[in-house]
């Protein structure tokens, strides 16, 4: 068997479309970066750090990594309902895992609000820069996903069913490394 | 991937995420803040881990599977150091 073909096996046991594995590498490196970058800064001011995270609201937090895991659940769950002729649940569950991401962002911007009504900005401290910039630019991810969910259950051939739920878990995937590094480690 | 597969992946995700919540929003002696967050951080590497394998479907891509995994697993490890160095310096 020659190399190419090889090369060619290995390409093909990769599940869904490569060009959403290279989204999904490509964002999930600059996640990685602003996390590493966000431990980085607080190795020179832990006590500042620890004290504005504190500031958090960390069960908020908590109930969306539940909510985002539960939407994930339900995106992937799609597929096979597809797979399965099952259209209409397909899209149901589809349906139900966007609007979990709504919730997800009803509950962010519940947060976003109470910061700013305590005068909390990206500013104040180098800590709300960072969760400023990783959790808002993770947000607008959500807000995408939504809108991708909302496509695929629209035009809902398997491919698209696939390729839009594996944005989705990506979403997922980000926000369960970034939920303990920004909220919870002290 | 197989609707029970998702379930329990589902399920695993939950319980994951119920013992970091609970870790956190414990009150640790000062000496033990440090082996809580890296329980958290271990937590959050199992969680990628379940949402790689079981939604992303690599339990099915072994070749990717463990690539992902040694990338994953030394990403956590960075952090991991990232975190304790405060606590070292």
């Amino acid at each position: 068997m020659s190399e190419a073909a090889s090369e060619l096996s290995v390409l093909d046991e990769l599940p869904g479309d490569l060009m959403m594995w290279v989204l999904i590498i490509s964002e999930l490196l600059v996640f990685g970066a602003g996390l590493t970058a966000f431990l980085a800064v607080r190795v020179t001011d832990p006590v500042g750090f620890a004290e504005a995270q504190n500031l958090l609201n960390r069960t908020a937090a908590g109930i969306n990594t539940i909510v985002l895991v539960t939407s994930g659940f339900l995106a992937a769950l799609a597929l096979p309902l597809r797979e399965a002729g099952q259209n209409a649940r397909a899209r149901l569950a589809l349906i139900a895992a966007s609007l979990l991401g709504v919730l997800f962002l009803v509950i962010k911007g519940a947060e976003f609000a109470d910061k700013a009504a305590h005068g909390i900005n990206w500013e104040s401290h180098a800590f709300f820069t960072f969760y400023y910039l990783l959790t808002g630019f993770h947000a607008a991810h959500v807000v995408f996903g939504v809108l991708i969910l909302w496509l695929v259950a629209w035009r809902d051939a398997p491919r698209n069913i696939e390729v839009g739920a594996a944005f989705w878990h990506m979403v997922d995937l980000v926000w369960v490394l970034l939920f303990p590094v920004i909220y919870l480690l002290q | 991937m197989s609707q029970r597969a998702l379930r329990t992946g589902w399920l695993t995700l939950m319980a994951l995420s119920l013992i970091s919540t609970v870790i956190s929003l414990w009150s640790f002696p000062d000496g033990w803040q440090a082996l809580a967050g890296t329980a958290i951080l271990i937590l959050a590497w199992l969680k990628a881990r379940v949402i790689l394998g079981r939604y992303l479907g690599l339990d099915s891509a072994p070749f990717w599977a463990r690539g992902f995994g040694i990338a994953l697993g030394l990403f956590c490890v960075l952090l991991l150091g990232l975190y304790l160095a405060p606590l070292m310096f």
